[in-house]
């Protein structure tokens, strides 16, 4: 890769620009597709892969990349505008999302997102295509020990939800640990909690957990009221103009330096295989909130809470095609379907691949990149008008929110038991959001509870039983002190907050009783 | 992959749902016509126990592409992933009626191998259902990381697995990979820990990171990733052409290297049928079994199998006798590492 | 994410809604540690750690709200769950009318169950009186065929199939496309 200079990127940036007429069909595409529970880029491109293998080797691999990219952004719109994840990557985006919604901010929060995932994703896409063979590089140190703490990271933003009511939140999110403990064990098989139902001996099915907790339970409460905004957030919907949108999107860049980070983050754990979007956007949500001045405004329509989850989970999307092209292992399912394409193409993909075509393998990351920029361009032009839907009275959004997301939990399985299973959800999210119980804690505990299994129990296995194996790697070792470090900072940070208000309210008294003295 | 053709079919393979599927494939609907005397006079239905995209779509793209020429037919294919196999079974054994028009396409090996770990709800194996049109074998392998494994021949690993054990990466317990390496450590005293890893994907994963000592899967996937992984055994009794031996690596038979008198474990995709349905409708089922033989003799069939990158050479007819003996071969072996596979040892 | 206040008054609060997920918690925790219990160490060790630890959580809830209800701070009425009580009734009909449309999509396909779901749930929500009939009528129209379009016949799902598939399918193979 050494011959590789900067003329040879200017070229290869300027001939992938030629692909326009490709990308942007595919950015819409891949909106719809990302925004629609149940459908996703990877079956989508399973499901075009007829159209995909005719096109033509670099054509259908820039289409693919750049439905890719926009179907992770798609995602992020219902989660935004109606408090539903198109898929599990998307999950923490409404936790600040939803509530700027509310408050009339859709644009705004609109505007946020896509400045995030923009700028995220072409920032990951560009440092990887400088150091990949060194990013590729976590694929040989991130093991089964060094992911459980990496989950753990995950998994601690339940303690952060549960921060305004403890106890309830830990309940949620181990109710939630619980229920993704469903299915066969990792090891040899034996079914467990699966209720009689074979339907749930691969574990409890993602999307109809996510279409039921999010959108069924959101539909039975948003029928409370003829609008899903506020009051006051009805008026400012009504007056939204261009401005909100462009405030949105200079609230975003003025945070450059979290975009970079959490996008970094993204990155990074986007390059382990199988990890996936929905850890790193939780991982990058608690750090972010970790980290924060303000972590008591997360939650409530913080721009932060916004812009942690949607630049982490395009971080990922760049990541994820790292280990495809620089060892031939894809980091998830979306670029294993790429790789059967190449295949088919008679392209082996593998570190051989940049000698043999250097412009195919960097031709996907500069995809990348192009992709990020017309998207800039098509997409946020759109956040205002995309915001409208939620002036739409709850009549017509709440059957419409019902039918399409329960059709959507029947499409990867085709079965009609996911349909009845993310009604059961829903069940279970209205009780939850009427009492006080995180929904998202929920979530989180079904989506990362069967990885952190995994992951623990292969871990296990090699020990054959010793529990200190999670104590056996130095890089797990130091991911373990970060992680004790960042639970303790926030409450090092409250306890130092708390004594110094303490400190100045003392200061203050001393100082009036004094200035009372010499009057 | 097979596209074109195999698109307008899927325009029409509309269903889904699992009582519809039975459903719609079984009442006469609009567009299958009357009964007419000769079979087949409407669509069959195919339930595939896989994921829709994998490799046995694949495969079955391929096969039906040809077999429809002589059934003058179309296929309507609905996919059943789910509990490694288990969800399509259950599904077919519970609702294709027995009249030779719904029939399932899986994998042989792993999928026998849930029945030694657990006995299935509602039917029994064999007896209620049988594999007649075996197209494909592809038998397991062990590999390793051709660049960074300090392992250069199956000997190297053998001697390593008398000093320490050995995390050997595979894709699930019930597998004939898995079953392999279990027996060549019976017999050689090598100690090796299965890993399952679920899938395949999993386990290059796993192999290539370092974290496994080794890995044992299929082989037509190790000799299409041969720059990336080494083979060192195969567990089959016959060798292949030098094309593809080249690609494994040359690595050495299981059978001869160790004296060892194992059957060929392979994974191997075959349609199946229900017993009831060949007894009451004997003809249907010869002609299914006839036309199903001509295909692997059509210069299509090639064609379409090597356009889909797989090795011609591992396209293999086999007919329902065969396919019990091999079911059989596989069960008693498995019997007899039944402890170990069901974790009850 | 509301808890409902007690219509009481406002120092009595109705706990009971509160109790429905620990409740449920304990219950799937042992009945999922019963389905373990001769099971390889590998399918135990993960859940019954998380398990106790949940059973623990839900215990400690149970008794502190049990010491509210005691000191008279609390009561275990229900009515907090369906409130407010003017939508009460039309979120058990929507339920209901959710429920019937998996049941009937298995039947009669997607296309006319999702028009009679979205006709009737926005005739529900909106009340016969206010409802703006032509508007729902064009709204289920659309949204359904325009669903089938994108799901059935652009994306090629396999979604369950009614008469209005059949139809289509015929319609489609009569013409010779496809």
């Amino acid at each position: 890769m050494d011959e590789v200079g900067l003329s040879f990127f200017a070229e290869l940036f300027a001939h992938t620009f030629g692909f326009w007429w490709v990308i942007i069909p595919a950015i819409f595409l891949g909106l719809i597709v990302g925004a629609i529970p149940g459908f996703s880029a990877a079956n989508t491109i399973i499901i075009l892969l007829p159209l995909t293998l005719a096109m033509g080797e670099e054509i259908g691999l820039v289409f693919m990349v750049a439905l890719y990219c926009s179907s992770r952004m798609g995602a992020g719109i219902p989660a935004i505008l109606v408090n539903i994840p198109g898929t599990a990557g998307a999950a923490a985006t409404p936790l600040d999302g939803y509530p700027m919604t509310k408050q009339g901010k859709g644009p705004q929060a609109l505007a946020i997102s896509f400045v995030s995932s923009t700028f995220g994703g072409l920032l990951t896409t560009i440092v990887v295509l400088f150091v990949m063979p060194y990013v590729a590089q976590v694929v040989y140190y991130l093991h089964s020990v060094e992911m459980i703490v990496v989950m753990l990271f995950g998994i601690s933003l339940i303690a952060t939800i549960a921060a305004r009511d403890t106890l309830k939140g830990l309940i949620a999110g181990f109710f939630g640990l619980m229920i993704g403990a469903i299915g066969a064990d990792h090891v040899y098989a034996t079914p467990r909690g699966t209720l009689g139902f074979l339907e749930l001996y691969d574990g409890v099915p993602l999307i109809p957990a996510l279409v039921g907790l999010f959108a069924i339970s959101e539909a039975f409460l948003i029928i409370e009221g003829e609008s899903i905004l506020s009051k006051k957030g009805q008026v400012l919907m009504r007056d939204a103009k261009w401005a909100e949108t462009f405030e949105g999107a200079r609230e975003a860049l003025k945070r450059w330096w979290h975009i970079v980070w959490t996008s970094l983050i993204g990155l990074v754990i986007g390059v382990v295989p199988g990890a996936g979007a929905a850890i790193a956007s939780f991982v990058a949500y608690q750090q972010s909130k970790t980290f924060s001045k303000t972590p008591e405004l997360y939650g409530t329509g913080h721009v932060e809470g916004l812009v942690a989850p949607e630049s982490a989970n395009n971080g990922v999307t760049s990541g994820t095609l790292v280990p495809l092209l620089v060892i031939g292992i894809p980091g998830g399912a979306t670029a294993a379907i790429m790789l059967v394409v190449l295949q088919f193409h008679g392209t082996t993909v593998g570190p051989d691949l940049f000698i043999q075509k250097p412009l195919l393998a960097y031709g996907v990351f500069s995809s990348m990149a192009v992709t990020y920029v017309l998207m800039i361009l098509t997409v946020f032009p759109l956040a205002r008008y995309m915001s409208r839907v939620t002036m739409v009275s709850t009549v017509y959004i709440a059957p419409v929110i019902i039918s399409f997301t329960l059709v959507g939990s029947f499409v990867p399985r085709a079965y009609v038991f996911d349909m009845y299973l993310a009604l059961a959800f829903g069940v279970i999210g209205y009780i939850a959001r009427k009492t006080g119980y995180h929904v998202a804690a929920i979530l989180i505990g079904v989506i990362l509870g069967p990885l952190l299994e995994q992951y623990f129990l292969r871990a296990l296995k090699m020990s054959k039983g010793d529990i200190m194996v999670i104590f056996s790697s130095n890089i797990g070792n130091v991911l373990w002190v970060c992680l004790l470090l960042s639970l303790a900072v926030p409450y090092l940070k409250e306890r130092h907050r708390k004594r110094s208000a303490a400190r100045d309210a003392l200061r203050r008294g001393e100082e009036a009783e004094l200035g009372g003295t010499t009057e | 992959m097979t596209p074109g053709k195999f698109t307008l079919d899927r325009r029409t393979m509309l269903q889904g749902g699992a009582a519809a599927v039975g459903g719609a494939a079984l009442t006469a609907s609009p567009l299958a016509g009357a009964f007419a005397d000769t079979f087949p006079s409407r669509n069959l239905s195919v339930m595939v126990a896989t994921r829709e995209g994998g490799g046995a779509d694949r495969n079955l793209r391929a096969f039906w592409g040809v077999w429809k020429k002589y059934l003058k037919t179309d296929m309507e294919a609905s996919f059943y992933p789910g509990a490694a196999g288990r969800v399509g079974y259950q599904q077919y054994m519970g609702i294709a009626k027995p009249d030779a028009y719904t029939l399932l396409f899986g994998n042989m090996g792993p999928e026998t191998l849930n029945w030694v770990v657990k006995k299935p709800s509602g039917f029994d194996f064999p007896g209620d259902y049988i594999y007649f049109n075996r197209v494909d074998v592809d038998p397991s392998c062990i590999f390793v990381d051709a660049k960074r494994s300090k392992f250069k021949t199956i000997d190297d690993i053998v001697a390593e697995g008398k000093k320490r054990t050995l995390n050997v990466g595979v894709s699930r317990i019930a597998h004939p990979a898995s079953l392999g390496v279990l027996a060549l450590g019976r017999h050689t005293g090598a100690k090796f820990n299965l890993i399952p890893l679920s899938g395949g994907k999993n386990t290059y994963a796993g192999v290539k990171s370092g974290e496994m000592d080794f890995g044992a899967l299929p082989m037509s996937g190790t000799a299409k990733r041969h720059k990336t992984f080494s083979t060192m055994l195969i567990f089959d009794d016959k060798t292949y052409s030098d094309g593809l031996m080249k690609k494994l690596n040359n690595a050495p038979l299981v059978n001869r290297h160790f004296g060892m008198k194992l059957p060929p474990l392979v994974s191997a995709r075959a349609f199946a049928i229900k017993t009831e349905a060949v007894e009451k409708h004997p003809d249907r089922f010869k002609i299914l079994e006839e036309t199903a033989a001509k295909v692997f003799k059509d210069p299509d069939y090639k064609a379409a199998v090597e356009k889909a990158k797989a090795p011609w050479e591992l396209i293999r007819h086999g007919n329902a006798q065969e396919c019990a003996d091999y079911a059989k071969s596989i069960m008693a072996i498995g019997e007899q590492y039944k402890d170990l596979l069901s974790g009850k040892a | 994410m509301s808890v409902e206040p007690s219509p009481d008054g406002p120092g009595k609060k109705s706990l009971g809604p509160d109790l429905i997920i620990p409740v449920g918690a304990v219950l799937f925790t042992l009945y999922y540690f019963s389905t373990i219990i001769d099971s390889p160490w590998t399918a135990q060790v993960s859940a019954f750690f998380v398990g106790a630890i949940l059973l623990l959580l839900s215990f400690v809830f149970l008794a502190v709200t049990g010491l509210r209800v005691a000191r008279g701070q609390a009561d275990l009425r229900m009515d907090g769950l369906l409130a407010p009580r003017s939508v009460a009734l039309r979120r058990l009909a929507l339920f209901a009318l959710t429920l019937s449309y998996i049941f009937f999509i298995d039947r009669l396909g997607f296309t006319i169950t999702t028009f009679l779901f979205i006709f009737l749930g926005m005739f529900l929500l909106s009340g016969w009186q206010r409802a703006k009939k032509r508007l729902i009528l064009a709204l289920s129209a659309v949204l359904s065929v325009g669903g089938y379009l994108l799901f059935v016949v652009a994306f090629q799902r396999r979604f369950p199939e009614g008469p209005f598939e059949q139809l289509f399918k015929a319609l489609v193979a009569s013409t010779g496309g496809g």
